[in-house]
């Protein structure tokens, strides 16, 4: 008995030993590990992409470009910014980028006296670069160094001239804009003009709207019962098409419409894709991040000084529909 | 060496050994913890000392542009000074998550300090204008100082994450670890003590059932215990003792044993000897007839004859009766006389016979037919065979404590070898003795009836004779003996 008893004695201390130590491994392996402090080399520059949109399509393809560049170049860029084109936090964080002396600033020209007196005075005070990116602020207004990005004007006129195209050199256009005005949206429909003032036979219309979904369902209400024998929409903000088209398509069919935009807004290359728009602008979001930082380091270490005031334009194609599908 | 004390002092060191260890670990352990949760915190308090110093700078700010006093500025001072400290403080908490942001914040700081630095600036050249828009600005970037401590947080919470789930989990795992260690702990422990408290209770036991054994006085079975402590030496001391004793045991055994069988011995030698001596005798019919001869031959005037006779038949008679019993030595002499009549009888003048008697000495109690034997083997090797014939002389005297008898003869004389055979009654000669009892037989049972082996001597020379000599005690040794010999 007491042979028998002392083996499964044996065994049970064994067992207990094996969990135990099985446990003392885990208790005792070293947990994770407190983030060490970074001994490596300080990024270059800091810099800092601030925009109004923040993860949006377009614009985290800027952020990318913009951080594959910096990380290229030894230097670090944030990204910032408020979402859903929030003006008031967007210019809060301009001022913390200004106030946290960051060595570069690239930013979405937003066309705004605010905006205009923190670059113009502020930025200037702590002599902190601004280049403005995908939309301009004039450098009067702004004493941007340099603007990188479409050419809005061009990018209008190329707008005008797929729907000439499409549409023949008669008909009614409507143009939708958002009421803030703002510098890129103004050449857009400048290079639209342009274009259609040559053809007398075009007739534009000119719609203005808040950028609320409401309000645009409600302007493109008023629109299409003022202007029945419409053929083509220009939705020159492009966040303003999702809205556009849903209420066009509410009252007839889209297809007859020749409904235009551009790339910048998270709709608008859904809405190409399922075909109701026939075409849009695209640029080149990830070029413009690029070519941003590169600008910008380039300035800081003097390389490139002064910077083109007059822009870096990238690239801009007509994107249809019918590439598209 | 002391190795039952050994064996506790090894039991006890390993449970200090095992307890300490465990101590030092968990010890080891929590201080570790305690350190990473001090690190933690100390990132927390020096952020939020930030904030705290920003705000409180503000507020010195805003009291000295109200009231610009030299105690109030100095406020400011301090103030700076804290804030320049917690700048310090938070450079070190950098780390590739963080670095930006940090660089920003330092910044902000920097800005915080200059902005306050400037709207004092203003104040004291009167453009209370601008101060005041320093001041406003400097309190928009106190906020954003505390909405980026904010954020910092955050980001520091986001990094820590898996660190702090980590500091959880194994805070989890320490309990789980704790548990099973105690069991594992008990259950080691209850073995090795099992294990312990047989090596010494087992030889005990065994100890004491050998000693159970011995004390029922069971000697043969070995006491065998195997353990490498004091019990096993003092079973191999008991072991020992048991053998001694054992032993001892037997000796006495062999040594009643052998006892008992010599009594045995003597005993039925002494009955088978009256006993074969009796039968050796067809009693009555013999003495009857010699009576009856010894009458006629008085009838008939043959007086000598006669006489002859009835000194024959007395001695047959005297052989009867008193084989198996005492007899006084005043019997015996008697009976010798009648004997040697007859031997004169036979051989008239060969045969000389002279006796000394002390009367007093007659009262001694001796075996029957003790001398007549004596004097025959004398007769029968010192006068028979010669033609000149012989003497033989028969003494009697008070010698003390004995009674001294003396048989001597002028014959040959015995070899020595014969003498010795005789004294160690192994001759068993009875070859021409008339009553069939030898010498030896005669000093057999006179030992055995004294109980003494010194009542004989012989004494013999070639040619100058045999003197036999018995010494004969007294008194009887013991009332015992005397039973003994008269049983049969």
């Amino acid at each position: 008995m007491s042979k028998a008893f002392s083996f499964v004695f044996g065994i049970v201390c064994v067992i207990m030993l094996t969990f135990t130590l099985i446990s003392a491994d885990k208790v005792f392996r070293a947990g994770p590990e407190l983030p060490k402090t970074v001994d490596r080399k300080q990024a270059e520059y800091h810099l800092v992409l601030i925009t109004q949109e923040l993860e949006t399509p377009f614009w985290d393809k800027v952020a990318k470009g913009a951080k594959e560049e910096a990380d290229k170049r030894g230097s670090s860029v944030e990204v910032w910014g408020s979402y859903s084109k929030d003006q008031e936090d967007f210019l809060k964080k301009l001022e913390i980028a200004i106030d946290s002396k960051v060595d570069g600033i690239i930013v979405q020209g937003l066309d705004t006296p605010d905006f205009k007196e923190l670059t113009k005075i502020k930025a200037a005070f702590y002599g902190i670069p601004i280049l403005t990116v995908a939309n301009d602020v004039p450098m009067a207004d702004s004493l941007r160094r340099t603007y990188v990005g479409s050419d809005q004007f061009l990018a209008g006129q190329m707008i005008a001239r797929q729907l000439l195209s499409d549409m023949g050199s008669s008909g009614t256009v409507v143009l939708m804009g958002d009421s803030r005005e703002e510098y890129y949206q103004q050449q857009r429909v400048n290079g639209i003009m342009d274009v259609l003032k040559r053809y007398p036979d075009v007739k534009t219309e000119y719609a203005e709207t808040i950028e609320s979904r409401e309000m645009i369902i409600a302007a493109t209400q008023d629109v299409l019962n003022r202007q029945p024998d419409v053929n083509a929409f220009i939705a020159v903000n492009a966040n303003i098409a999702d809205a556009m088209v849903q209420e066009i398509g509410r009252r007839s069919q889209v297809a007859p419409y020749h409904i235009y935009s551009f790339d910048d807004s998270k709709d608008t290359m859904s809405l190409l894709k399922a075909g109701k728009l026939d075409g849009i602008i695209e640029q080149s979001p990830e070029e413009m991040g690029r070519l941003g930082v590169k600008l910008i380091i380039e300035w800081l270490r003097g390389d490139t000084v002064p910077l083109d005031t007059d822009g870096y334009l990238t690239e801009i194609r007509m994107l249809k529909a019918t590439d598209a599908a | 060496m002391n190795s039952i004390q050994r064996k506790i002092w090894t039991l006890a060191a390993a449970v200090l050994f095992v307890m300490a260890t465990i101590w030092i670990a968990l010890t080891y352990y929590n201080q570790k913890t305690q350190d990473q949760y001090n690190a933690i915190l100390q990132r927390y308090l020096h952020m939020n000392e930030v904030t705290n110093a920003s705000q409180q700078t503000i507020a010195a700010l805003n009291n000295y542009l109200q009231t610009p006093t030299q105690a109030n500025l100095q406020q400011v001072d301090s103030n700076k000074g804290r804030l320049r400290t917690a700048r310090q403080e938070v450079m070190d908490l950098r780390n590739a998550e963080n670095d930006f942001a940090l660089a920003s914040y330092m910044n902000l700081i920097d800005s915080l300090v200059e902005t306050t630095d400037r709207s004092i600036l203003f104040l004291s050249e009167k453009e209370t204008e601008e101060s005041t828009s320093a001041f406003s600005e400097a309190t928009r970037i106190s906020k954003y100082i505390s909405e980026m401590t904010l954020t910092l947080l955050d980001t520091e919470l986001k990094t820590y994450d898996r660190f702090y789930r980590g500091i959880i989990e194994q805070s989890t795992e320490l309990k789980k670890f704790g548990i099973w260690m105690l069991l594992s702990i008990t259950f080691l422990l209850l073995f090795f003590t099992y294990w312990f408290s047989k090596s010494i209770t087992r030889p005990v036991l065994k100890l004491t059932q050998a000693a159970k054994e011995l004390s029922r006085g069971r000697f043969d079975l070995q006491v065998e215990v195997t353990s490498n402590d004091e019990i096993s030496f003092l079973a191999k001391m008991f072991e020992r003792m048991r053998v001694n004793i054992n032993n001892l045991i037997q000796e006495i055994q062999q040594k009643a044993q052998l006892e008992n069988e010599l009594q045995q011995n003597k005993l039925m030698l002494q009955e088978s000897q009256l006993r074969s001596l009796q039968s050796q005798i067809n009693p009555h019919f013999l003495f009857n007839t010699l009576d009856t001869l010894s009458k006629k031959a008085y009838l008939e005037g043959s007086e000598e004859t006669s006489d002859l006779l009835a000194n024959v038949a007395g001695l047959l008679r005297y052989n009867l009766k008193r084989l198996d019993r005492s007899v006084t030595l005043y019997d015996e002499v008697k009976v010798l006389r009648q004997y040697m009549e007859i031997q004169k009888a036979r051989f008239t003048d060969r045969l000389h016979f002279h006796a000394d008697i002390n009367e007093w000495c007659l009262y001694v109690e001796l075996p029957g037919m003790t001398l007549q034997p004596i004097v025959e083997n004398a007769v029968i090797h010192a006068v028979e065979p010669l033609e000149d014939g012989g003497t033989i002389e028969f003494t009697i005297a008070d010698n003390g404590e004995r009674v001294r008898i003396e048989i001597s003869d002028n014959g040959p004389g015995m070899p020595q070898s014969k003498i010795k055979e005789i004294l160690e009654e192994r001759a068993e000669q009875t070859e021409g003795h008339s009553t069939g009892i030898g010498f030896g037989n005669v000093v057999r049972r006179l030992r055995i009836f004294y109980g003494r082996e010194d009542v004989i001597e012989i004494e013999s020379a070639p040619e100058l004779g045999t003197k036999v000599i018995l010494l004969i005690p007294k008194a009887r040794r013991s009332k015992k003996d005397d039973q003994t010999s008269d049983r049969g």
